[in-house]
């Protein structure tokens, strides 16, 4: 394959850009769910022949994990000279189909020129579905769908599509969002055909090799910015969904331009928290390029100088039939470690922990002809305090950035009022920079429905760094007194559900935060004058280095 | 004698375009803009303006003006301490926003600040459920404590957003009452007349900013008005709003949020103008300054509205041209990245230091020093001959950059030239390709000082066959004041079904609404003749949460248009998205309309023609790089006031005129149209 300049390099890659931001909006705009059009739980990418991710647009990067499973799946059942255009292949089993869990439906259709397959249009769509089932393993968590055709050379295979829809429990929408997943997919097929006749299959490939050396060029420059050495860190993973509290350690040995993670973690469990290790991948992949380099293209050449271990069979690489709807609770703590232990190697370049957790609370009933609905909601808390600014306050940290549903949308839709929406006072944990604050939203129950809520942070805090203090934890009360766990509760009207989430760590001793700082924190109610007293007092000597 | 007069003021020169409606003659004027106090350079240049062509404010039928100030105010944070008022619950809404982070990767990336501090939020108990109805009565104890508080806080502008006013008005239009007898002399916005359309944290939002950006545009139009009548102007001055229409100076204060877009809207305008004189209905605007570009797209000489966008992070729902930005600009400064690529953008050298070429310090390479390198720029003198450049400071920069990049220093700058035609061609797939547009179809019309500089590549880039410059490309905004007419928007949300049985409704959101415009016209003293009503509907499939626009025809609304209205959408879901959900229920969300009050414009005259032969307008030639020729080649140099109707030449060439330059590639033809404007094909 011939060498391409890197100004055809760089022309292709902002084409490529321009072609996954596209199939996103696409997506977004077609779709009927909450989850889709509202809180835009999808993500959309391009990848090439051989499998690898050319591109994926910036939405979710725990999909990630989902995308770069489905293609050797795909392979694996299916002789390359047997795929032909239009063929679009439906996948999201964690075992057999690449996905990381059941509800993240993906659909990839191989991209021909001249004849070849030159790539892959590739997206996922979190179906909000195969709700109140249990997470015992992984055949209570829904319908377990290998990577197969749902169409055949550009037709629909309406027997597969009856039988998954039969599967869902609110196929309308399932069939709608397909749709709109179609057409997302049509649109990069197109688009990248395009980007061939113009340069030339050849040139287009070649650049797109030449942009997974840049990534690796750049992951490597980082890399090799941190001091060579063994980085450990641990933390407590603790949900609401089961009864005991895990220890998720990291070593992250950093050798010139390579970086190996080993992770070791307790067995899988009986809950939906364990991870496929294609998640743990795209966990890995995001933490290290968002510490090390942000700027760098998300394609597969920066997981090249990446090496990333678990224990099979564990919580953090488990094997058939471990249940996995919740992953990415564990996730998030696992971004932690990552960042906790890159923190000792880069002083000064990692924010303190996140609320570390991503609270989700799925409510789901009957409408009055007996449909059923579902409402999946995920909820923000702090980011951790910078090193040179205060944490964001309720946003979605790490492997997630999905929307709000606006209260004016969410009461259209479900028989549910929200009663308050904001931030928790006091739960940004104190330092020179305060901590991103917690998220409060309390519902009010208007039918009787079924709610499944999960989330971290309960029994743990998330840390601070460099004297920084503790965010406030995540807290759950339902006004009839259930207690929210592995099982859906039973909700009757009238019920209040007052969802809290966690703040983010501290930055910094809190006693070298200026004054103005603390004076504006008490005025607005971000900090609580007991809190600012108790700093104050144990810290006092401190005082005088000012 | 009548002149119009157009005034751009933008943050280093105020243009002031000045148009005879009886000889066509155009005149332009400058003069240097005072941040400060905006209206003293305006004022200023007007009168200087004026007296330049031997007239004097008499003589001045219409004056229309293009601002900033909103837009600045906004972008610096230098808006009035706001109070808001908002539903027991939701005082965090404005911070919260729609919980997104702003960037995936990078930490270090912050929110954009919140114009109220948490402490000036204040709850009111009141609570209006999803259909209207009333479920908590609004507290006006509460609202008069609330008022108390920003009383004491000494605020200068309140906002009010309660959950759902957009359905039922009741709660907020109390508040108000309350609010103006207590604080006279604040400054309110409420969600239902600024705003009053589904989705409660952009209605809010909006408000917001609205509120926040009031007192200062009260301000900088009361002393303009001031300024103007002090210097003897006789007809009421007008302001350009983002939808690229005019108001009068009263409707501009009331909707300073209207108005964030004012600026490059009027450019698009000036385009829509010239293309439709020329013959080009279809066109991609393509404006350069130093920092940024604006593209945007007009189908059939309309450039769609869009009711929404995100204005420096913050969503304003607002009828807005759909203008799409990207910051890379002449002054766009190139480097290589730990990769080993080459980036250009989004850090900008600005106008100082400028270009490594102005000699004033700094040395990292820019696109400007790339043309300097390549001679497509004039590498001894820019501007008409007013700044002197230095090629060798060019040279030096671009050569370092080559290092890094193992090229030569020649593909280094052409390497500038295409990263920057590359971001500027993403910047157009934005606004066609991602809205089902084939720029294949469309002329491109380039203006900003550099946006004839980058045209033909650009247009060779997106496989337009056609590039439109016009003659005064570095005025266009100003001249764009004199070829709008006014308008004003209205809507409201209605959510309904596609189905006769909500012809009632639909007639009665209507009514409601063309009467809103009628006393609008009625305000802006519009003759009856000279009222025009476009009215189009925001629909969707039921279950689906972005609209496509589809218009409504003219008449009485009936079932033949609820007919008209099906189609339209299922041809416009079908361009967008490739599909339809034949069977789907078919929602209505937002009814619109568009009135447009008819005004005098500057006309544009053909001026006759004078053969093809370009020769007289020839000065001489230089070597420039064509990469498509191997290297450097001779090409000729025209100079731009001296090109006649009719002239013809062939690329590679180079037009220069005092703001701007004009390339022309191998292969391509370069005339001049009756307008003189440049028409590039090929």
């Amino acid at each position: 394959m011939r060498q391409v300049d890197p100004i055809t390099v760089e022309v292709i890659g902002s084409a490529l850009t321009s072609i996954v931001e596209e199939m996103g909006e696409a997506l977004v705009r077609a779709s009927y769910s909450t989850n889709i059009k509202e809180r835009r739980d999808c993500s959309t990418a391009l990848f090439d022949r051989k499998g690898n991710t050319l591109c994926q647009a910036e939405h979710i990067p725990m999909h990630l994990g989902s995308f770069i499973g489905i293609i050797p799946h795909i392979m694996k059942r299916n002789r390359l000279e047997d795929i032909k255009p239009g063929d679009v292949f439906i996948g999201n089993d964690a075992y057999e189909g690449g996905g990381t869990h059941l509800p993240d439906i993906v659909l990839a259709e191989p991209v021909f020129f001249e004849d070849e397959i030159v790539g892959w249009a590739v997206n996922t769509a979190h179906h909000a579905d195969f709700t109140d089932r249990g997470s015992a393993h992984i055949y209570q968590e829904g319908l377990r769908i290998p990577p197969i055709r749902l169409y055949t050379k550009g037709v629909l295979n309406a027997d597969i599509e009856a039988m998954i829809l039969l599967n869902c429990q609110v196929p309308s929408e399932r069939l709608s969002d397909l749709r709109a997943q179609m057409s997302a997919n049509r649109l990069g097929v197109r688009r990248l055909q395009d980007l061939c006749a113009k340069y030339g299959a050849d040139q287009v490939l070649s650049a797109g090799d030449a942009l997974l050396d840049y990534a690796e060029r750049k992951m490597r420059a980082g890399i090799a910015a941190v001091p060579d050495g063994m980085y450990r860190f641990s933390d407590v993973f603790d949900s609401n969904v089961i009864d005991r509290d895990m220890t998720l350690s990291v070593a992250i040995e950093v050798d010139g331009s390579d970086m190996r993670l080993a992770f070791d973690a307790p067995p899988q469990v009986r809950a939906g928290l364990n991870v496929i290790y294609t998640a743990l991948l795209a966990t890995c992949y995001y933490a290290v390029k968002a510490t090390i380099d942000p700027t760098i293209l998300p394609n597969a050449g920066l997981s090249r100088p990446l090496s990333v271990t678990a224990p099979s069979g564990s919580l953090l690489n488990c094997r058939h039939p471990a249940a996995v709807n919740g992953r990415i609770a564990t996730c998030q703590r696992v971004a932690d470690i990552v960042q906790g232990a890159l923190a000792k190697a880069l002083p000064g370049r990692v924010p303190a922990a996140g609320n570390g957790a991503c609270t989700g609370a799925q409510f789901t009933g009957t409408y009055a002809d007996g449909s059923p609905w579902v409402y999946l909601e995920t909820m923000g808390g702090g980011a951790g305090a910078r090193p040179m600014a205060d944490g964001l306050s309720g946003v979605h940290v790490h492997l997630t950035n999905t929307s709000n549903l606006p209260v004016e949308a969410l009461e259209l839709e479900y028989p549910l009022t929200l009663l308050r929406y904001e931030l928790v006072n006091g739960s940004g944990g104190a330092g020179r920079w305060r901590g991103g604050m917690g998220v409060r939203r309390v519902y009010r129950i208007e039918k009787d429905c079924r709610l499944s809520l999960e989330g971290s942070r309960i029994s743990t805090s998330p840390w601070g760094l460099e004297g920084g203090l503790e965010g406030g934890r995540s807290s759950f009360v339902i006004s009839g007194g259930q207690k929210p766990g592995a099982d859906t509760v039973l909700l009757r009207a009238g019920t209040i559900v007052d969802i809290a989430t966690a703040g983010g760590g501290g930055f910094g001793d809190p006693n070298d935060r200026p004054e103005s700082a603390v004076a504006k924190d008490l005025l607005e109610d971000r900090l609580d004058v007991e809190t600012a007293n108790a700093v104050a007092g144990s810290q006092q000597p401190d005082r005088s280095r000012a | 004698m009548t002149w119009r007069v157009g005034v751009d003021s933008g943050g280093t020169f105020t243009d002031i375009c000045l148009f005879d409606d009886q000889t066509g003659r155009l005149e332009v004027w400058k003069v240097a803009s005072t941040p400060s106090d905006p209206s003293e350079g305006i004022a200023l240049g007007v009168e200087q303006g004026v007296a330049n062509v031997g007239s004097d404010a008499e003589a001045i039928g219409y004056l229309g003006h293009g601002t900033t100030v909103a837009t600045n105010a906004l972008i610096e944070l230098k808006g009035a301490k706001t109070g808001l008022i908002v539903t027991d619950g939701f005082r965090d809404l404005l911070e919260l926003g729609r919980q997104k982070r702003p960037s995936l990767y990078d930490m270090t990336v912050d929110k954009p600040p919140e114009l109220v501090r948490r402490n000036l939020r204040l709850e009111v108990r009141e609570r209006v459920r999803f259909d209207g109805s009333v479920e908590i009565e609004l507290d006006e104890q509460g609202v008069r404590l609330a008022v108390e508080k920003l009383r004491e806080a000494d605020v200068g502008a309140v906002a009010v957003c309660f959950l759902y006013a957009f359905l039922n008005t009741k709660h907020e239009a109390t508040a108000l009452r309350i609010l103006k007898e207590e604080l006279p002399d604040v400054s309110v916005s409420v969600s239902h007349e600024v705003a009053p359309e589904f989705r409660e944290f952009e209605r809010l939002s909006t408000t917001v900013a609205n509120a926040y950006l009031s007192p200062i545009m009260q301000r900088y139009i009361g002393r303009l008005e001031r300024r103007l009548t002090d210097f003897g102007l006789k007809t009421a001055p007008h302001m350009t709003q983002s939808n690229g229409g005019v108001v009068s100076f009263e409707a501009a204060a009331k909707l300073p949020v209207r108005a964030l877009l004012s600026g490059p809207s009027t450019g698009v305008v000036a385009a829509q103008a010239i293309g439709q004189a020329a013959g080009f209905d279809n066109l991609i605007t393509f404006d350069v300054g130093g920092t940024s570009s604006d593209v945007a797209l007009l189908t059939q000489g309309v450039c769609s509205v869009s009711g929404e966008a995100d204005v420096h992070g913050y969503p304003i729902k607002a009828p807005m041209l759909d203008i799409h930005t990207v910051g890379a600009g002449g002054g766009s400064i190139a480097t290589v990245d730990s990769g080993g690529l080459l980036k250009v953008g989004p850090r900008s050298a600005g106008a100082d230091p400028g270009p490594a070429c102005y000699g004033l310090g700094n040395t990292e390479p820019t696109v400007t020093d790339a043309n300097i390198v390549l001679q497509t720029l004039n590498p001894v003198e820019i501007l008409g001959g007013r700044m002197k450049v230095r090629r060798d400071l060019a040279l030096a920069s671009i050569e370092k950059l080559a290092e890094g990049l193992g090229l030569g220093t020649m593909e280094a700058a052409q390497g500038i030239i295409s990263v920057l035609t590359a971001n500027m061609a993403k910047a157009i797939r934005v606004i066609s390709v991602q809205r089902g547009y084939d720029p294949r179809d469309y002329a491109l019309m380039a203006f900003g000082g550099a946006g004839p500089l980058h045209a033909a590549r650009l247009a060779r880039e997106l496989d337009i066959k056609t590039v439109i410059v016009p003659l005064a490309p570095g005025i266009l905004c100003a001249m764009g004041l004199l070829l709008t007419d006014l308008r004003a928007d209205f809507a409201t949300t209605r959510l309904l079904t596609l189905e006769p049985s909500s012809l009632p409704a639909v007639r009665e959101g209507y009514g409601a609404l063309q009467s809103q415009a009628q006393t609008w016209f009625d305000i802006e003293g519009i003759s009856p003749s000279r009222r025009r009503i476009t009215r189009t509907v925001d629909m969707r499939y039921q279950g689906q949460n972005y609209e496509l626009q589809v218009h409504l025809p003219d008449g009485p609304i009936d079932e033949a248009s609820m007919a008209a209205l099906a189609a339209g959408f299922a041809d416009a879901h079908q361009q967008r998205y490739g599909f339809t959900a034949d069977g789907d229920a078919v929602q209505i969300v937002t009814l619109r309309v568009e009135a447009t009050g008819i005004v005098e414009k500057a006309k544009l005259r053909p001026a006759p023609a004078a053969g093809a032969n370009a020769d007289a307008a020839r000065q001489g030639s230089r070597d420039v790089h064509m990469p498509g020729l191997g290297g450097f080649v001779s090409c000729p140099i025209y100079a731009r006031d001296r090109l006649k109707p009719g002239n013809m030449f062939e690329g590679p060439a180079i037009v220069e005129q005092m703001d701007s330059t004009t390339v022309v590639l191998p292969g391509m033809t370069a005339r001049v149209d009756a307008y003189l404007n440049i028409i590039l094909e090929g």
